[in-house]
This record gives structure tokens, C-alpha cells and sequence, in this order.
């Protein structure tokens, strides 16, 4: 093979590119499934098999299931739910990715992969809780890492996670989980030796002229495919991309939050957008965003000290013994018969041979 | 134990009162987040362009403290860190007390003497703005993946009160391009704590040892991440008082294996568990062991059991369990 710092890009083999891994990070629902897709379609290669698409994204996640479950059991191992609001969390994560058995594993599982394509993306809601394990991961492999952050509006993001999700957690945890996501997401992918570059994506822009932005997203992050895409693929990228994707409008203020929490993530969203800039990722902004998560640390620490009774309170519940003696139902006529939660005509439309057996397995004489 | 003695720092039996303690965590700015990792440095000039770099990129701030250098090693430190762009964390100080070397020397000294370890490390502990700290050695090399894991970690620990412990390997250098990898040693010490009243310096036998709350969380990195150098033609073993201060204790395993692979290898024999390395042309074998022969060693690394006392004090020692 030759040493692909000696040759021009334009010149090489698909089969010659360099060894490079595009991880599209960010909160859920924030544009990642119509950025991995579109550089799915521009011929980077998304390990198979991929998460089926279904009705909270019928295009399609172009997320590999390999990496999904993956993701599913390490976050069990580091107790860390998905949207997870603790600052502390993000040591739990790293925690468990630095144990040589996850590394080795993740790595062997690129490595299969980089036998496919040369350059792979791998997108999942929950990646930015593992960079640093996928980092080694790529360095194991002799690939180069790079990151791609979609950036949409916090009250976007949350008030379609509450459409799709049916989220009952409320605004105020869904935002603090985003703040938490995308402040540690911005420091985790900050220059590293291992990395090739990042870029951050605001979702509208992608939604408003997709070609512009990617063709930003290749430039800066030497994706091959991307650079030397041919015209059918610039076609299906006009195919899949939906404008109306974009189907929020919710603001900050429809979210309530508490005031320290809404002018924290007020901050956070206009110094992120500063780096979706051209010339935008500076040391300015990192330090900004520095203050911004020390405050959030601050912030979450405060509240978890004033909750501490409710986390007390949780913690008898769970002691509690299940079973033993406790107060006595207060008997009534019907109180317990399921049946009687069944619709009348639901009811009648049983035969009876069947409703007679029913009752006689509930020890019911009628 | 004395290094506990007082709320707000303590004060040397000399009365040398510019060099009292100050706890940092009673500063009225206090400490912010990130973490510090701090050499104590005596004659490293040849190992610190090697060291800092990977360092200064991984941590938020890296602090040097020279003590009584006479081979430029402060001069070394700030001409590397400006080559590498990184000058603006880089903090440079000096501690001019002779301090007592490990071993027997060190036993005889006060732990509040100037010129104890403990005193010292204490005192260079001291000037760390954040909440949390790597000791560091002035010959101790991160290989690639070394750097991405301690430069995630260093930000992901947070206020968490976790040890860190880091694996080492010596690396006995024979010249630029020739090397021997001693992989035959499990090494792991404890090398990230928080700053904090619950982990500042005390005096243990041969050196110091850092102060833990009970229980404390402890987790491990891989193997294969930090070399240590070894320079087989210079004298490894000068901050010893002498062989004999490593002679008997199981607390001194590894010093042992240093130098029976130091001398082995000085009488023309390559021990069970050493590889020998050499670099392509127009490659120092530092690089060349850091930056691809160990990140691309198979894993998990052939590493061999002989164990120190770090890891006997895990019983649960594998990568990474807390």
C-alpha cells in the first residue's frame, strides 16, 4: 500500500484511503440519523447490520445494531441511563472503557469492519458517553477518529423526544440531560494525538442546504468518499433529505425551566453554535464552555444536595421487604375481579364454555 | 500522622516560612476542574522532551518542580513545552532544599523537614489549582493511547474521589535507535488522587505514600500505556541511598527487577520478559516504542506475573475494576 501522505487524495484507490472512523455524536433527535445517512450515501460504509428504521424514524437510523447493543450493555455495567444528567456520570462511562477486555473487543469489532471500507461511520445517541473507548479503539486499528457534533435547539430536541418517546421525565431532567450530553461531548472530542478533527453541524443547516455542509464536513475532516462523491450520489443525498424533517418549533421559554437552568442552556446553546462557524472552534469558545460546565457541575451538585431526601426516601423503598405482613386489602364485592375492567361487550362476546373456565381458574364460582 | 496536623497547611521544622504549606483547597478561589499532573525533577534533560509533550497535551496543566538540577533541566522544560505549543500549561517552580534520597536516608528524616520526601511532596502538591492530580516521574513516557485515555480520564474524573492506577514499563535505552522493553514486570501503581484534605503525603519506610479515606474507589489502566527510561549508561539508581535500602522488602520488588534487568542487561544478557527493539532509520526507538510498537502490540499485552505491592493491594487487580 502506499504511504497515503505521499500521494494525492485524488489520486487513490477507494481501497488505498486512509483508515478512518466518522463518529456522528450528539443528543438523539438532533439530526445524527440524516447526518450518518447522508454519509452513508456518499460511500462511507455503516458496519451491518443496521437498527431498522420504524415509524420515530422512517428514513432510517443508519445505526449499526452491533454498536447499539454494545452501547445497551455498557451503560448497564456503568449504571448511566441514556440521557443521563449527572456530571458524574461521564467517569462511570469512562470507567468501564478503560478496561482492557471492552477495548479489545470494540477494536476487533472496527477492525472487521475496516476489512468492508476504509472509511466506516458509526452513529448511536449513545456514543458520546464512549469516545474515548472507540478513540482506542481506532488507535488499535491504525484508523484515525473523527467527530462530527449535530447541534439543534435544546427545545427541539426535547420536545421531540417528549413526541417520539412518549418522555415522561419532564423538561427540566430531558434539558439538564442535554446540557450535560453536549457540554462533556464538546470537551470529549476536543484535540486529541489519535484524532484526525471535528466539526459541529447545526441540523437546520444541513436540513437548509445539505451539499454546503457536508462538502464543510469532508474539507475539514479529509473524508474521501465525501470529496470524491459522484453525481448519483449527490442525487440520493437530494432524495433523502427531507426539509421538513425538521417539524419543532418549541422554544426555550414554552419549556418552563428553572431560571438558572434556562440561562445556563441559553449560554451553552449560543457558545455551541459559535463552533458550527467556520473558524468558529477556538480557545475562546472552549474556555466559555469551561465556565459553562463547571457551572453546570455546580448547579447539579446544589440540587442534588437539596433532593437528598427524596433520594433517601427511594433508597428505604427499595430496602423495603416486598413480602411480608402489611395492611389487609379492604375486601369488596368487585373490587379485585378483572373482569369487570373488560367492557361489557367485550364480555359477552366470550363463549360461555370459556367464560365458565375462566371463572373456575380465577376460583370464582360466578 | 503530622501532614494532617493542620486545617490550613503546615510548617516546616526549619522555619523556613516561605516554603510552609498552604493547602490549595483552602484558597479562597479554591480549585477548579481538570487535572494537574506534577514531576519533581532532578536531571532529566535528556527524558523531558520525551515526557512532556504527550503530557502537557493530555492534562489541563502540567507542573514541574526542579530540584537542584545541574544539567539544564529547567531550561529543557520551558524550550519543550514552547516547541510543542503548549507553554501556556506549563507551570515552572523550584524547591532548593536537598532532599533525602529513598531508602535509609529517608527514614532518618522528620516527615516535616524541608528535606523529607513527604515534605516535599506535600509542598509540590501544594501548588495545584485543580481538584485533580497525577504524580508524575520525570522520565515517564505515554505512549498513544496512553495519552487519549489519561487526557479523557482527566477530565471525565470530575469530583469523583477515585484512585487512578498506571501501568509502567522500564524501557532501557541503549543509544537513539536500540531499546530493551522489560514486560516482564506487573507494575501498577497509583499514580491519579484528588486533591483534598483526605489525600495529601505521609511517611511510609523507603519513601512517602499518599493518604486514602476508607474505603476509597481505585481503577486501573490497560497495559502497554507509559514506559519508563532507563538510561544504561548512566546511574539509575542514584536516588537510592544504596542497593541495600531494596534488598529485603516485598514493598521493593520492583526496584529489584530494575536492577537485575539493568545489570543483566549491562553484562551482554536479555531477560525472560525483555524484548529488544529497534528502531527504523530516522526514528528514536522512544517514539518508535510509544507511538507504534506498543499501541500496536497485540492484546491483551504479554505481561508477566511478577507482581509489586501496588497490585497486591487490589486483590481484585484486573484493567479497570473499580
Amino acid at each position: 500500500m502506499s504511504d497515503p501522505s505521499t500521494v494525492d487524495p485524488s489520486a487513490l484507490d477507494p481501497e488505498e484511503y486512509p483508515r478512518k472512523v466518522l463518529f456522528v455524536a450528539g443528543a438523539g433527535r438532533s439530526g445524527t440519523s440524516t447526518m450518518a445517512g447522508l454519509m452513508q450515501i456518499l460511500g462511507l460504509h455503516v458496519p451491518k447490520p443496521e437498527v431498522a428504521a420504524d415509524a420515530t424514524n422512517p428514513k432510517g437510523f443508519s445505526e449499526p445494531q452491533w454498536v447499539v447493543d454494545h452501547h445497551d450493555r455498557l451503560l448497564k455495567e456503568a449504571l448511566v441511563q441514556v440521557s443521563d444528567s449527572r456530571p458524574e456520570a461521564w467517569f462511570e462511562t469512562g470507567r468501564v472503557s478503560t478496561r482492557e477486555p471492552e477495548r479489545i473487543t470494540t477494536a476487533a469489532w472496527l477492525e472487521t469492519h475496516f476489512e468492508v471500507s476504509r472509511e466506516l461511520v458509526v452513529k448511536d445517541p449513545r456514543l458520546s458517553w464512549f469516545l474515548a473507548l472507540w478513540r482506542v479503539a481506532a488507535v488499535r486499528t491504525g484508523a484515525t477518529p473523527v467527530f462530527a457534533t449535530m447541534l439543534r435547539p435544546p427545545a427541539e430536541v426535547v420536545g421531540s423526544k417528549q413526541t417520539y418517546y412518549a418522555n415522561k421525565l419532564g423538561s427540566a431532567h430531558l434539558v439538564a440531560s442535554w446540557l450535560n450530553m453536549l457540554l462533556h461531548t464538546e470537551r470529549g472530542t476536543r484535540d486529541s494525538v489519535a484524532d484526525g478533527g471535528r466539526v459541529f453541524v447545526r441540523y437546520a443547516d444541513l436540513l437548509d442546504d445539505w451539499t454546503k455542509t457536508t462538502m464543510r464536513v469532508g474539507e475539514t475532516l479529509a473524508l474521501q468518499n465525501v470529496l470524491h462523491a459522484n453525481s448519483e450520489q449527490i442525487r440520493d443525498g437530494h432524495r433523502f433529505v427531507d426539509p421538513s424533517l425538521r417539524r419543532m418549533s418549541q422554544s426555550l421559554e414554552d419549556l418552563a425551566l428553572p431560571p438558572r437552568l434556562h440561562e445556563l442552556t441559553a449560554e451553552t446553546w449560543n457558545e455551541l453554535n459559535k463552533l458550527a462557524e467556520p473558524d468558529g472552534d477556538t480557545p475562546a469558545v472552549h474556555e466559555a464552555l469551561d465556565q459553562l460546565r463547571e457551572a453546570y457541575t455546580d448547579l447539579y451538585a446544589e440540587a442534588e444536595a437539596i433532593s437528598r431526601s427524596s433520594v433517601v426516601a427511594a433508597e428505604q423503598r427499595m430496602k423495603k421487604p416486598s413480602k411480608g405482613p402489611g395492611p389487609t386489602p379492604a375486601p369488596g364485592p368487585v373490587a379485585n375481579r378483572g373482569a369487570d375492567k373488560v367492557p361489557h361487550g367485550v364480555r359477552k362476546l366470550v363463549p360461555p364454555s370459556m367464560r365458565r373456565g375462566l371463572r373456575k381458574m380465577a376460583g370464582r364460582s360466578r | 500522622m503530622n501532614a494532617h496536623a493542620g486545617t490550613t497547611g503546615i510548617s516546616n521544622l526549619e522555619g523556613h516560612t516561605g516554603y510552609d504549606i498552604v493547602w490549595p483547597w483552602t484558597r479562597p478561589e479554591g480549585l477548579r476542574s481538570g487535572s494537574t499532573a506534577v514531576l519533581r525533577v532532578k536531571d532529566e534533560a535528556l527524558s523531558l522532551p520525551f515526557v512532556l509533550p504527550p503530557l502537557l497535551r493530555s492534562m489541563d496543566h502540567v507542573l514541574v518542580v526542579d530540584n537542584g538540577s545541574t544539567d539544564g533541566t529547567p531550561e529543557v522544560t520551558t524550550s519543550t513545552a514552547e516547541a510543542a505549543g503548549l507553554a501556556h500549561k506549563l507551570t515552572l517552580t523550584s524547591y532548593p532544599f536537598q532532599v533525602a534520597r529513598a531508602g535509609a536516608e529517608h527514614l532518618a528524616v522528620h516527615e516535616l523537614s524541608v528535606h523529607s520526601l513527604s515534605y516535599f511532596y506535600n509542598w509540590c502538591f501544594a501548588q495545584v489549582g485543580t481538584r485533580y492530580s497525577f504524580k508524575w516521574d520525570g522520565d515517564m513516557v505515554l505512549t498513544t493511547e496512553g495519552e487519549t485515555s489519561l487526557g479523557d480520564l482527566g477530565w471525565q474524573i470530575g469530583d469523583v474521589q477515585s484512585i487512578i492506577r498506571v501501568p509502567r514499563h522500564g524501557l532501557y535505552l541503549d543509544g537513539t535507535s536500540h531499546a530493551y522493553l522489560d514486560l516482564g514486570l506487573r507494575n501498577a501503581e497509583e499514580w491519579g488522587y484528588p486533591i483534598g484534605p483526605d489525600f495529601v503525603f505521609t511517611k511510609a519506610f523507603e519513601w512517602e505514600v499518599r493518604t486514602t479515606p476508607e474505603p476509597v474507589r481505585s481503577i486501573g489502566l490497560p497495559q502497554g500505556l507509559c514506559v519508563e527510561l532507563k538510561y544504561l549508561d548512566g546511574d539509575e539508581f542514584a536516588h537510592w541511598t544504596d542497593p541495600a535500602s531494596f534488598a529485603t522488602s516485598y514493598r521493593n520488588k520492583r526496584k529489584r527487577r530494575e536492577w537485575a534487568v539493568f545489570n543483566a542487561l549491562q553484562a551482554g544478557t536479555v531477560p525472560d520478559g525483555v524484548h529488544e527493539i529497534h528502531a527504523p532509520a530516522g526514528v528514536h526507538v522512544v517514539d518508535h516504542v510509544t507511538r507504534e510498537w506498543l499501541p500496536r502490540a497485540p492484546r491483551p499485552l504479554e505481561v508477566g506475573t511478577v507482581v509489586t505491592s501496588d497490585d497486591r493491594r487490589v486483590p481484585e487487580l484486573r484493567s479497570g475494576i473499580a
